[in-house]
């Protein structure tokens, strides 16, 4: 016989063996043959066959051997009920045995036969074994109860054995009492509404009286049962806990566990001000880090619960840190939950010994661990704000490492800092860029785009940058290709100049040539954005971010209160709630944690616990990343910590997309291409705000002008500066300035042509603007421009046309045709040409003037380096029509008295202070409401008398 | 509450199967083992969940020991706990934990499994009660082997009543000492350091675990005193007397200790059921009465070759009388390492590189208090960066110390009560583990 002689094969041949040695005479025959029964059976094979044979070996007085046929009843009764009648009167007479080893046995071994023709003979013997003298007869029946209540509820009901359970409950034996527990408690949560476990002071106390003697699993049920008790107040709810802290230092972790539950939950009713309050909590912390020297696998169930408690009464463990410091031979899940809780419990007073010891662990071989150690870091930083310099230069020395993923998680968690702390460590980022070429994880690269978008401003080769991730658009995961969209679209609005080019192929990528309707729709939401209001692009894409906070990853705190209630569950491992893991068939009960006692201290203190107190907090908490974006409009693919478009966009995102989808398909996203395609043209002319043109430089320019004195005098006029750029105007370049020549205003254009075919038929036209300026004739372009050729265009201005406030003031609309297309742009005039010749106010009529004007016209600012002395500034201002009336020295300081009248008949008074020797000049202007003009205040006259 | 609990081998084989409250098929058996199979090493396999039902499992001597649950509200500690404890009595009950015992004693185990869970609620898991339940006797499945005759002398006669027990002594079925085997008790003391000590030599942290584990054959129960040492004492707060007092920070006992004279004498009394039970746990946290073990004195540096040289000095601050055995010192190297050289201060040593772990073991069979050894290792790493020179360390060593406790808790006496009629015995054993022994560099 081979060494396992139970586990050989069981062929129809061999069966039939079996059945002759199970009907031996010998009792030795017959036990080694049901063994071998059971253990084909164990093994899975099919010895169903044997059932009579194998019972009509029960009625036997070897209890052994009756042991191994009642094994093997269980197994195969329910697939052969009709036989399993055969075994009932030998159960029901070894209910009457005199043994009660054996009265036990039979009724355990009934109970689990789950048939329901066995459960009528089941009653009579069950009633008289629940009243057994033997405690261990009872304890059995008490479970056998519950057993054939999942049978038959109402068999079990009529039949009273309900109120026979809870009379044990004050049996003499504890063991009895814990197992009627534990029936009644099953029993009950299948009837939740029924009071089958009437908790009331007086069964309290005889479960806390049964605590102290039964065994530890009984210790276990009564526990669990008594953490269901709500009490009446709080002393009683002291009481309770007085009693229960005992199991605190119980060898088993469950029972210390289930314990601990019983104190948190009873804990929210104690006022913290009581001295017993802190005895409490003191108490609680040794046994919890007692559970940290078990074997790994109770540690990490301890470090969940750990980590439930912490995020609910930091106080209790925040002078354990050090117990949570990784050993070199944890496994990696419990390193990982260790580390979790530790920056948890990471504070000011302990952050340089958090940072030491994250700052070893990063250095480690585990890529896992070590990945998770340098977001740990990140996370002090965001956490304890004292910390985050410290932080930050820790994570560069990381980089400086090269380690691959290290560089990568230090990128990330970066990010995460720079969008706590802005404008702080953003010196960092020139490091940062060197490592660009070495991320290759989806995250990092994100991160990393987020960061060079975020800061386009900051970088000066952003858009090398940026597009040097665009080569490889498509092989990008989804993360990666929104994070792009997202931060050229930004570099576009920050840097409008160099990146129209960058932004249009962006734009088309993602919307054209993408499958990913994310990406189509928020590629749709920014072009239709840039087309239709920059403006607003700009307030939306670049809008403030809300500062992400360390609450970010805690657990809800409704959750978490849920959570409490289930310390030492499988919810408090799994950190759900047990209604997302199991289905309904168990009735699930929202556990809350009672209301706290002690009216007064809710109010200092809303984290006791009240309900009140809960569901104030919650507002503060940023949803984390992709909580709030990703679960409730499941747009986002990628958790948007990477800063996706904040929530406005993300909706409109949905809206487009329930427009695309409400008509024809196809022919819409036809017209929107179409529409947007032209739209797209015109950014230029709806982007006053974001293209401050070069205009402005102003004053200085002109003084410099000034101050070469052969030049002829005339009216200033700013360098030609380019207003149309040749990309977005297929090829026509315009550059132009505008200046005053004669008395006429003129605008002199350059246009130049840069594409390959010759333009022809050009004309101009203005929008509304402040002063009603207009074209006076047709633009002069008589010969056709061929390629690469320009031509020089003034065009005489008159001020008759529409007027429209424009802001800012002297922004000017221009529309240009050709015969190719119609471009749009807008450029800004300087405010001098608008003054007029007769500008010159007399004496007695400007001081009475000047005295009228009220306070409130005025302004005052000064023009810094300025290397000119009154006079030739004063002959200066003369060429650009800034008459000077009258001159007045006092205490070595020249006051010019000067006059300017606009075209629209305004007049503007100016009074400048020059300091010989001093290069600013001080002015004050006051303007005067000759004529009640359409919105020109006072505001405006400041930044125009600044340019003269 | 357990659903059912199964036992397989290391290879999946099934060799227990009880279902207590027939609420999922033994077809769940392979989706447990394809699941725990499955997992990565990041994964925490302590609990896993199928559908509705949840497996709780623990490996113990390469055997899965697993428990199944449906309802939410089942304690994985107490599932665990159980298990613990289920393989605790497995084995005190077979004698030793192997694919082969369980497969011996199935029905033996069938047995315990009724006994202990009933319903799916736990019972007891005293050995103490259940053996007056438990009827099949063990099947001992220990191979014959050349070694046990080492104490049986020529022609079979017993040689001098040795001081030592053979080291196989403790472990055999607890009910065999009913058939008049020799009545014994072994006690151990069982201390696990953990040690961190920082780059510059500081001691940053010095935890120990330790445990009196008592493992009884005896075959009726009687009264055992232990006595501690009587400068013992718990707390910063509580010391007694002068001098070289034995201290820890925290201390939990078994459940059946009665401690009415621990506190003026320090002796724990209990009645040991049969098998083994951890009478007293304790801790001792930062403040160890003697220096840590071992001191390193590393020098790494670059030479000209381009070759990483690792010049280490190791002490052990053991008294002299004392050794540490099976020391090992894994020492982490830069990722790219290829080949190693070394010199090693005496021949028993050894050491190699481990590709795969990207560490040198450094292997020092025994350690002689107050000695101090050296090694010598170079490494040839291509491309040997100033980076990669901070992927060295930390040195993590693992060792035994026998006959010694670092806390210094002895015992001072074991004393029976009712003297035993014939022949008994008793043994007591000490040994430091290192649990996690770190230096960093």
């Amino acid at each position: 016989m081979c060494d396992f002689p139970f586990f050989s094969l069981v062929c129809t041949g061999e069966i039939f063996e079996l059945k002759a040695e199970l009907n031996s005479d010998k009792k030795e025959k017959k036990k080694e043959a049901v063994k071998k029964v059971i253990a084909s059976m164990t093994v899975g094979k099919d010895v169903s066959a044997l059932f009579p044979d194998v019972v009509n070996c029960m009625q036997t007085d070897n209890l052994e051997l009756k042991k191994l046929v009642y094994l093997y009843l269980m197994n195969y009764a329910k697939s052969q009920p009709d036989m399993a009648i055969m075994a009932v009167n030998t159960f029901v007479k070894d209910c009457e045995d005199p043994n009660p080893l054996i009265r036990a046995l039979a009724v355990r071994t009934m109970g689990c036969i789950r048939v329901d023709k066995i459960t009528e003979y089941l009653c009579e013997p069950l009633r008289k074994c629940l009243k057994d003298e033997d405690p261990y007869v009872r304890k059995t029946a008490a479970v056998c109860v519950a057993k054939l209540h999942d049978i038959n509820a109402q068999l079990v009901e009529d039949q009273g054995f309900l109120d026979t359970l809870k009379d044990l409950i004050s049996d003499s034996n504890p063991m009895v009492v814990a197992n009627a527990v534990a029936a009644l408690s099953e029993i009950a949560e299948s009837h939740p509404n029924s009071n089958l476990l009437d908790l009331n002071p007086q069964t309290i106390n005889k479960l806390l009286t049964a605590l102290n003697e039964c065994t530890e699993w009984g210790q276990i049920f009564i526990l669990d049962c008594l953490a269901n008790y709500t009490p009446r107040d709080d002393r009683e709810s002291q009481s309770i806990c007085e009693r229960v802290t005992p199991r605190l230092s119980h060898a088993n972790s469950a029972v210390v566990l289930s314990a601990v539950k019983v104190l948190m939950k009873f804990m929210e009713m104690l006022p913290k001000d009581l001295d017993y309050y802190g005895t409490l909590l003191k108490k609680l912390a040794p046994p919890l880090v007692t559970l940290l020297s078990a074997e790994p696998e109770l540690q990490y169930v301890a470090l969940r619960n750990i980590n439930l408690i912490v995020q609910r009464r930091p106080e209790i463990l925040k002078h354990e840190m050090k117990v949570f410091f990784v050993k070199y031979n944890d496994p990696i899940y419990v390193k990982l939950e260790k580390l979790d809780i530790m920056i948890r419990l990471a504070s000011q007073a302990n952050i340089a010994q958090v940072l030491a010891e994250l700052k070893e662990y990063a250095t480690e071989v585990d890529v896992d661990f070590v990945r998770k150690a340098v977001r740990a870091i990140g996370r002090c930083a965001i956490k304890v704000e004292q910390s985050a310099e410290r932080c930050v230069s820790t994570l560069l020395d990381l980089i400086q490492t090269k380690v691959n993923y290290v560089v990568q998680e230090a990128i990330v968690v970066i990010k995460d800092i720079f969008r706590k702390y802005p404008n702080k460590y953003e010196s960092v980022i020139a490091t940062l860029c060197e490592n660009l070429d070495s991320l290759d994880e989806p995250e990092a690269r994100a991160a990393m785009i987020w960061i060079v978008g975020e800061y386009a401003e900051r970088i000066d080769n952003a858009d090398e940058l940026l597009e040097s991730f665009l080569e490889g658009f498509h092989d990008e995961s989804t993360q990666v290709q929104l994070q792009l969209l997202t931060a050229i679209v930004k570099l576009f609005l920050k840097k409008p100049t160099e990146t129209q080019e960058l932004v249009q192929q962006v734009l088309s990528l993602a919307t054209q040539d993408s499958d990913n309707p994310d990406l189509r729709d928020r590629g749709y939401i920014y072009w239709r954005l840039l087309s239709t209001d920059p403006v607003a692009a700009k307030e939306v894409v670049l809008a403030e971010k809300p500062l992400i906070s360390e609450e970010t990853d805690l657990i809800e705190p409704t959750l978490l209160e849920e959570l409490i209630c289930h310390i030492g569950t499988l919810a408090s491992v799994y950190h759900k709630p047990p209604s997302a893991f199991v289905e309904g068939s168990r009735g699930v009960q929202h556990k809350r944690l009672p209301g706290s006692a002690g009216s007064g201290e809710s109010a200092d203190s809303p984290d006791t616990g009240s309900a009140a107190g809960v569901s104030e907090a919650p507002p503060a908490v940023i949803p984390s990343q992709g909580d709030l974006l990703g679960d409730l409009l499941n747009l986002d693919l990628t958790p948007p910590t990477t800063s996706g478009p904040p929530p406005a966009p993300s909706s409109g995102m949905q809206m487009g997309a329930m427009d695309l989808l409400g008509g024809g398909l196809d022919s819409l996203v036809g017209l929107l291409h179409a529409a947007m395609g032209a739209g797209f043209g015109a950014p230029p002319t709806a982007m006053p705000a974001s293209f401050p043109p070069p205009v402005s430089g102003g004053l200085d320019d002109l003084f410099d002008l000034g101050g070469s004195v052969g030049m002829p005098m005339g009216a200033y006029s700013p360098p030609k500066s380019i207003w149309l750029p040749a990309m977005k105007a297929k090829g026509l370049e315009i550059s132009g300035t505008f200046a005053r020549r004669a008395g006429v205003i003129q605008m002199e254009m350059t246009l130049t042509n840069k594409a390959m075919s010759i333009m022809t038929d050009f004309a101009i036209q203005f929008n509304r603007n402040s002063f009603g300026l207009a074209p006076a004739g047709p633009l002069q372009v008589l010969t056709p421009v061929g390629p690469n050729q320009s031509i020089e265009v003034a065009l005489p201005l008159s001020t008759v046309g529409p007027v429209m406030k424009m802001e800012p003031l002297t922004n000017l609309q221009v529309a240009v045709k050709n015969n190719i297309d119609v471009f749009y742009f807008s450029s800004q005039y300087p405010i001098s040409m608008l003054f007029v010749e007769d500008g010159k106010m007399e004496r007695q009529v400007f001081l009475a003037t000047w005295k009228d004007i009220p306070n409130d016209n005025e302004a005052q600012f000064q023009i810094k380096d300025c290397h000119l002395n009154s006079d030739a500034a004063s002959s200066k201002l003369q060429g650009s029509n800034v008459f000077t009336i009258a001159k007045r020295t006092v205490e070595g300081q020249d006051m010019l008295y000067q006059s300017m009248k606009l075209t629209n008949g305004i007049w503007v008074l100016a009074e400048l202070r020059v300091q010989a020797g001093n290069p600013n000049y001080t002015v004050m202007s006051r303007l005067v409401f000759v004529l009640t003009c359409s919105g020109a205040n006072h505001k405006d006259y400041k930044t125009e008398s600044r340019e003269v | 509450m357990i659903s059912q609990v199964f036992i397989l081998s290391s290879k999946g084989d099934h060799l227990i199967y009880k279902d207590y409250r027939g609420e999922a098929g033994s077809d769940v058996i392979n989706i447990f083992y394809e699941k725990v199979t499955a997992l990565t090493g990041d994964q925490p396999p302590v609990v896993m969940s199928h559908k509705d039902l949840h497996f709780i499992h623990v490996r113990q001597e390469g055997l899965y020991w697993v428990a199944t649950t449906t309802a939410a509200d089942s304690s994985p500690f107490t599932i665990i706990e159980f298990l613990n404890r289920l393989t605790a009595l497995v084995k005190d009950y077979c004698g030793s934990l192997s694919e082969k015992s369980v497969q011996m004693n199935f029905a033996l185990i069938y047995e315990l499994l009724d006994e202990i869970v009933d319903y799916g609620y736990i019972q007891t898991t005293s050995s103490d009660v259940l053996k007056n339940f438990i009827q099949t006797e063990a099947v001992s499945a220990r191979p014959f082997s050349l070694f046990d005759l080492s104490n049986v002398g020529l022609f079979g006669a017993e040689t001098q009543q040795s001081k030592v027990a053979p080291s196989s002594a403790a472990t055999r079925p607890i009910q065999s000492s009913r058939e008049g085997g020799k009545s014994e008790i072994f006690v151990d003391v069982i201390e696990r350091m953990s040690v961190v000590i920082g780059s510059n030599g500081v001691l940053m942290k010095a935890d120990v675990e330790g445990e009196i584990r008592v493992k009884c054959y005896m075959p009726s129960c009687s009264e055992m005193r232990i006595g501690l040492n009587e400068e013992f004492s718990i707390g910063k707060s509580q010391l007694r007397g002068y001098g070289a007092a034995v201290r820890v920070d925290e201390c939990s006992f078994h459940q059946a200790v009665r401690l009415d004279e621990f506190d003026s004498h320090r002796i724990l009394r209990l009645c040991p059921s049969q098998g083994e039970q951890t009478v007293m746990q304790y801790q001792l946290s930062d403040d160890l009465p003697s220096a840590p073990p071992f001191r390193l004195f590393p020098t790494i540096e670059r030479d000209t070759g381009g070759r990483l040289l690792m010049y280490l000095k190791l002490r052990c601050d053991l008294p002299p009388k004392s050794a540490a055995i099976n020391v090992c010192a894994t020492i982490p190297v830069p990722k790219g390492s290829v080949s190693l050289s070394q010199e090693l201060s005496s021949p028993d040593q050894s050491a190699e590189l481990k590709l795969q772990s990207r560490a040198v073991h450094w292997m020092i069979p025994r350690f002689p208090g107050g000695t101090q050894l050296s090694a010598l290792f170079k490494l040839e790493v291509p491309g040997l960066s100033s980076a990669s020179m901070l992927e060295v360390g930390p040195v993590g060593l693992s060792f035994e110390l026998p006959k010694l406790t670092v806390t210094g808790l002895q015992i001072r006496f074991l004393r029976l009560s009712p003297i035993q009629p014939g022949p008994s015995q008793r043994w007591v054993r000490y040994v430091t583990h290192s649990d996690s022994y770190t230096i960093r560099i």
